[in-house]
């Protein structure tokens, strides 16, 4: 294989383990728990930013960028402060906006904080460079582990690979846990969730901010593989890609939103690109927009349960309960 | 104080704008309970729609009304192919919300797509300025706060003084006991659609005229004062998205001649947010409470 086709099939595989990693962060908040958060992306851009300062080193005058609380933390310090300021942040968003609201409300709310994440980052130029973003940020262990940059790609990937391990196990942990199936039917009706003595608001926050907080790491670890982030890169439509993969794996499943993941951000967004330029230098990304929300929309339609659906909930009768006697 | 005067001139157009966008939000949500968020982007389709009018010629007040006819038969259209087919099918709420941001990012893209990613403009002359009492208006300025009045105004006698406008509020109250009642549901809520998606064309209009340029995420954009105005009303209420419109209007013009204007959507984000805390069913709560969107 040449270099360029395994520099590109690493990128890939990289690109892979962190969506997988989003993914599985917004499908315990939207699968499990249903929560509709149309603002997972901000999550996941204010972990890569924190990430981002936290290895680009203290600013200083003159520096071509400009940002706040810039420190030279070693890896893996700065994905650990990722993931708990974006936990941090969705405690703070989670109490302001889960409490007391309807499904569909809670979720206009959080498009709008999406909207609004944007226009400050892009309007602060202080925080984090504004409009232009941040760049150079170095990669973790570069020279540390001096290797040739392809051998190092192919490192990189092995390490996301862990890491999604690590979170897939972590996530499983929950998903098949009793508090696993208290999320589930918290899901499908919270009320009588509560009356059976579930604390619905503790736990709706309590998922958030463990969704919140993987969606800081994925982003943190996705910004020291591609040393660049802006504005541009986290606009609220991309939190769809996301929830794209999640409808089309099958939500509340984590294989199934494993392989929603292979099929849509990278599979069908990857595939697309090498399509030549028709028309005009952007037609195909609009068209790329056009068929993820026809994707959601098709899936809600015809599949709404996606690919992999959810294992039904299976209960063994108790050996010691007499059967319920026939009337 | 100086620069207070004319923030409180441009604060009243914003609030003329967004008060015809949030009632129409509103209302449509108040017969329908559907939280449209692909609002915006009908917002935006019809500004297209007047902007191909204008250029083949037409006067730009003629192009606002072929914008809001538009904006009627493609709401009408959205809810009767989209919409309403998932509804029947026993989408949940859920499950809607994420029917209309999909349809938002279809809609957004196919304009971006047929339109290509720039900047477009009308070919209208804003007419000469007039200043009353420090605040400086043009004279199309003037026109777009007559047309919120007016439109106010006719969205008033609707609601009051017609069979139609009853059957609307019946409905919003409470379907069921409104379709025992002989009242046809289904019309209601074809005429319901039909008149946010006018006013939404109407204000889509506007708000290009008043910011002069415009691209194909500019209604997304506008959104966000949009429900800041209408839950701090308290949404579903028609007179409470005036309110809000009024209240968000003037004070993200204010912040804005004060701090920044970059900062004009964060004020209504920040009052969206101390609404939220304190009372999340808005001012005038009624169908807030009676549909549940806040317990």
């Amino acid at each position: 294989m040449s270099d360029s086709m395994q520099f590109y099939i690493s990128t890939l595989v990289i690109y892979l383990f962190i969506d997988i990693i989003g993914v599985l962060g917004l499908n315990l908040q939207f699968g499990v728990a249903g929560i509709i958060n149309f603002a997972y992306i901000v999550f996941v851009a204010v972990g890569a930013y924190t990430a981002a300062v936290l290895s680009l080193g203290p600013d200083y005058p003159g520096n071509f960028q400009h940002y706040v609380f810039g420190a030279s933390w070693p890896f893996p310090l700065p994905i650990l402060a990722a993931g708990a300021v974006s936990g941090a942040l969705s405690l703070v968003v989670g109490v302001i906006s889960l409490r007391r609201l309807r499904s569909d409300y809670q979720a206009m709310v959080m498009l709008v904080l999406s909207l609004i994440a944007t226009l400050i980052a892009t309007n602060a130029t202080g925080l984090v460079n504004g409009p232009a973003g941040l760049a150079t940020i170095p990669q973790p262990l570069y020279d540390w582990l001096n290797l040739d940059s392809l051998t190092y790609q192919w490192v990189y990937a092995g390490w996301c690979a862990f890491l999604t391990l690590i979170i897939f196990v972590f996530v499983r942990g929950i998903t098949n846990s009793p508090l696993g199936r208290a999320l589930r039917a918290m899901r499908d009706n919270d009320r009588a969730a509560a009356a059976l003595g579930k604390n619905v608001t503790a736990m709706r926050l309590m998922i958030f901010v463990v969704g919140g907080a993987i969606a800081g790491i994925s982003g943190a670890v996705f910004v020291e593989f591609i040393q660049a982030w802006s504005p541009g890169s986290w606009l609220y439509p991309e939190t769809f890609v996301f929830l794209a993969a999640i409808l089309v794996g099958g939500a509340a499943n984590n294989w199934g939103v494993m392989l929603g993941t292979l099929l849509v951000p990278v599979g069908f967004l990857e595939a697309t690109r090498f399509l030549p330029q028709i028309f005009y230098n952007g037609f195909i990304e609009a068209m790329q927009w056009v068929c993820v929300g026809l994707l959601i929309l098709a899936f809600l339609w015809f599949r709404p349960s996606g690919l992999i659906p959810e294992r039904p909930g299976r209960f063994r009768a108790h050996p010691e309960t007499p059967p319920v006697p026939a009337e | 104080m100086s620069q207070l005067i004319p923030a409180v001139g441009f604060g009243l157009i914003t609030a003329s704008i967004l008060c015809i966008a949030a009632v129409g939000f509103t209302l449509q949500f108040s017969v329908t309970n559907i939280l449209n968020l692909a609002y915006g982007d009908i917002m935006t389709a019809c500004a297209f729609a007047a902007y191909l009018a204008n250029h083949a010629g037409v006067n730009i007040w003629l192009s606002m009304v072929i914008a809001a006819l538009f904006g009627a038969v493609f709401s009408l259209a959205i809810n009767r192919f989209v919409y309403f087919q998932f509804v029947r099918r026993g989408t949940r709420l859920f499950g809607m919300i994420i029917v209309t941001i999909a349809m938002s990012l279809i809609i957004q893209n196919v304009l971006l797509a047929i339109f290509r990613p720039t900047f477009f403009s009308y070919k209208a002359s804003p007419g000469p300025s007039y200043d009353l009492g420090g605040m400086i208006f043009t004279a199309s300025q003037l026109a777009i706060i007559g047309i919120a009045v007016a439109s106010m105004l006719a969205v008033h006698l609707i609601s009051t003084r017609t069979k139609l406008g009853k059957a609307m509020r019946a409905t919003a109250t409470n379907p069921s006991l409104a379709r025992s009642c002989g009242i046809a549901t289904d019309t209601v809520i074809d005429a319901a659609w039909l008149l946010s998606g006018a006013l939404c064309g109407i204000a889509g209009v506007a708000l290009v005229l008043n910011t002069a340029t415009f691209s194909e995420v500019t209604g997304a954009t506008f959104l966000v004062p949009i429900i800041a105005a209408a839950i701090l009303g308290g949404i579903g209420q028609p007179y409470g998205a005036m309110l809000g419109a009024l209240t968000i209007g003037l004070a993200s013009e204010i912040a804005a001649s004060v701090i920044s204007p970059s900062y004009k959507d964060v004020v209504a984000f920040v009052i969206l947010i101390v609404v939220l805390l304190v009372r999340p069913q808005g001012i005038l709560s009624e169908v807030a409470s009676a549909k549940e969107v806040a317990a």
